[in-house]
């Protein structure tokens, strides 16, 4: 196989773990209006909730649905007791108060489980490559990506199928119409915070075993959720997958192509995207 | 800034003459304050947490020796030269704080011991940038490790003479001053042994995703992997390493590994069989050390961490030095630290007077499968240890005379 189609299809790998880590990022921003600068820590908690369920339990699908869980609740929480007095404020308060989250979470962590990064094996089933050609690749990491797909599905489905996602949908267009017609647009706004902040805190679970659990994931990944929101379009939901399969590939060509450029590529992406395309590639807002 | 007192040996001992003699009033020694600057909070803070320990530690170790008390001060840098720029000035300027020890970011090292060196201070440290005992050394700053150019002779040198059919080696390095300088000292050890250096990818400081790089040298036909980077981009990318069965296919040396903490946040099944550089580990059999990890171990009932260690020995080096100069005057400190020999943790240890590098052995080790473990703690062994260092007709370093 050549090192080229080995890359791309690695990128596309990668790309899908974005996609699941920026998703959450896209849906909230697209109904609530708020710019999430705690999705980094939401996702860092999410990589230490399956890391403790799983190790605990010993089941890796346990570590996986804490992942989610602990995560959602997190987020239910804020959205309930903090971001909720906020919707009617400018950017600015909801950005103090997301960033302020962050810290509390990521300060939480260490308090609970103290700065060192740490180990997260990946289970024993899911070890070991699979050869492409010359190339090994993973296993891990081509569950992750199948894993990704597999809920990038279902969220199409529930919010182009479901009577949830249509409430959704809806308050994405108009949230007063929406409370005129006798929907409980504040129940909606949570639930789908929730589920913003529960696919962050899953994308840590699946993350974790790929490159452990430490503190500092949090601020790296809201980086590349950013990223890929803005270049895929803030409020839509193939956004995020666009623009996650294209940063993936990107940053792994560029690998081979350009090593030392391989980051800078993708900020260059979105630099361009921002330029000629303000509002993403399929960006609604 | 964080206080903490943690001996008061003059107060005890003066306690008791002052209840024969209660009339007289007796001065009380002013005590020896040593701040301590490291990031004990932020994306850093791990460095912090264990370097306090190796203070506290010193502190233990060190008793009653200099007939005063020991006021032990954090400077939390948070990981930021900056905010280390300015708390250091700030300890300088309100504080008159001349005794300084620690930080774990060469950024900061070296913005702040330009700060001590203008305030006429003492200041030792143990990161790996090259320009601390080189081109920006000063009379005020000492430095425990090794710098790039022993790292890579002590790992290199040894593993290509006994590995004859290594002859292709491929670099992944991480692009920023420390990165380029391993990858510098490399090449010129690589080049004499007749090796072929085949290829190289730069990675960015904040790169988390390595399986790039990686499918780069798996495609390159090379028999080593050679990792030229530092903390946790070297974390990263052994344990995208490991699950792409690099292993498998070709040696993976890591010139600079920080030790035991690595090896745990990795596990042995990503670490066995590597070859790793370490500045310092637990299990080196040296007296300097026995003592070290019994004080340590009594304490804090684990094994030392490589910034404990390092910590340990800085701060021992700087109250000794008070103690044998009979005054903390920075003048008279930077005298005795010069061409001082004492049993240091990694051996006989020196410190040079003319760039003020401390001459000590680096160890090349190597990472053990868990089964041959011997205690949980027990990563690796020592294959040999080797004190390289850059000679001084060679050296950068153009020390201003006292």
């Amino acid at each position: 196989m050549n090192i080229y189609l080995f890359q791309a299809l690695n990128g596309l790998g990668v790309g899908m773990v974005y996609f699941l880590l920026s998703v959450g990022l896209s849906i909230i921003f697209g109904l609530l209006g708020v710019v999430n600068f705690a999705h980094g820590a939401l996702f860092l908690v999410g990589a230490y909730a399956a890391m403790s369920v799983g190790g605990a339990t010993g089941s890796f699908v346990a570590g996986l649905l804490a992942s989610f869980v602990v995560v959602a609740l997190i987020g239910l929480l804020g959205e309930r007791l903090l971001l909720r007095h906020t919707y009617g404020m400018p950017h600015e308060a909801q950005i103090l108060i997301t960033v302020g989250l962050a810290f509390v979470l990521t300060e939480a962590v260490v308090l609970l489980f103290g700065p060192e990064p740490r180990q997260v094996p990946v289970p024993e089933g899911l070890a070991g490559v699979l050869m492409l050609g010359a190339y090994p690749v993973p296993i891990y990491r081509v569950f992750v990506a199948g894993v990704c797909a597999l809920i990038g599905a279902a969220l199409w489905l529930l919010f182009e199928r479901t009577l949830f996602g249509a409430r959704v949908r809806a308050g994405n267009e108009s949230a007063r119409m929406l409370s005129l017609l006798g929907i409980r647009v504040k129940r909606v706004y949570a639930l789908t915070f929730a589920l913003g902040a529960g696919l962050a805190g899953l994308a840590g679970g699946l993350a974790a075993p790929l490159r452990g659990a430490d503190p500092a994931m949090g601020a790296e990944a809201v980086v590349i959720a950013f990223v890929v929101v803005v270049l895929g379009g803030i409020g839509s939901f193939s956004g995020p997958l666009v623009g996650g399969l294209l940063i993936g590939i990107t940053q792994s060509m560029m690998s081979t192509l350009w090593p030392e450029g391989a980051r800078l590529a993708i900020f260059l992406l979105m630099a361009a995207t921002l330029l000629f395309l303000p509002k993403g590639l399929f960006g609604r807002v | 800034m964080d206080r903490r007192s943690l001996l008061s040996v003059a107060g005890i001992s003066l306690a008791a003459p002052s209840l024969i003699v209660p009339t007289l009033v007796r001065a009380q020694p002013r005590p020896f304050v040593y701040h301590s600057v490291n990031a004990f909070s932020g994306p850093f803070a791990v460095s912090g947490k264990y370097s306090d320990l190796g203070v506290r530690a010193a502190l233990k170790a060190f008793g009653n020796d200099l007939g005063r008390a020991i006021d032990y001060r954090r400077i939390d840098t948070e990981g930021n030269p900056a905010i280390a720029v300015r708390k250091v000035q700030q300890a300088i300027g309100q504080d008159q704080a001349r005794h300084f020890g620690g930080a774990a970011l060469s950024n900061e090292a070296l913005a702040i011991m330009k700060e001590i060196g203008q305030a006429g201070g003492v200041y030792l440290t143990y990161v790996g940038a090259d320009e601390v005992t080189g081109r920006d050394c000063n009379r005020s700053t000492f430095r425990w490790s090794l710098p790039t150019y022993g790292a890579v002779h002590t790992v290199l040198q040894p593993l290509l003479q006994q590995n004859p059919k290594w002859k292709r080696i491929y670099t992944i390095t991480g692009q920023y001053v420390f990165g380029e300088a391993l990858l510098r000292n490399a090449k010129a050890v690589m080049q004499p042994q007749g090796v072929q250096h085949i290829g190289n990818s730069y990675h960015a400081l904040a790169e988390k995703e390595f399986s790039g790089y990686l499918g780069n040298a798996m495609s390159s036909g090379a028999d080593v992997l050679l990792v030229l980077n530092f903390g946790a981009n070297t974390l990263d990318l052994l344990r995208q390493a490991a699950a792409f069965g690099i292993k498998r296919r070709m040696a993976v040396v890591v010139v600079w590994f920080s030790g035991l903490d690595t090896f745990q946040a990795l596990g042995a099944d990503v670490t066995e069989g590597m070859y790793f550089g370490l500045q310092y580990w637990h299990g080196q059999d040296t007296p300097g050390n026995r003592a070290f990890l019994k004080v340590f171990r009594e304490e804090f009932k684990e094994n030392p961490r490589f910034y404990s260690a390092a910590d340990y020995q800085i701060a021992m080096l700087m109250f000794d030095a008070v103690r044998r100069a009979g005054s903390d005057t920075p003048a008279e400190l930077v005298k005795a630290l010069e061409n001082h020999r004492y049993e240091g943790l990694t051996g006989e240890e020196e410190i040079r007077a003319f760039d003020h590098q401390v001459v000590k052995n680096y160890l090349l080790v190597r990472g053990k499968g868990k089964a041959a473990m011997k205690d949980a703690d027990d990563y690796a062994d020592i294959l040999s240890t080797t004190r390289a260092v850059v000679p001084q007709a060679a050296s950068d370093c153009k020390m201003t005379p006292a």
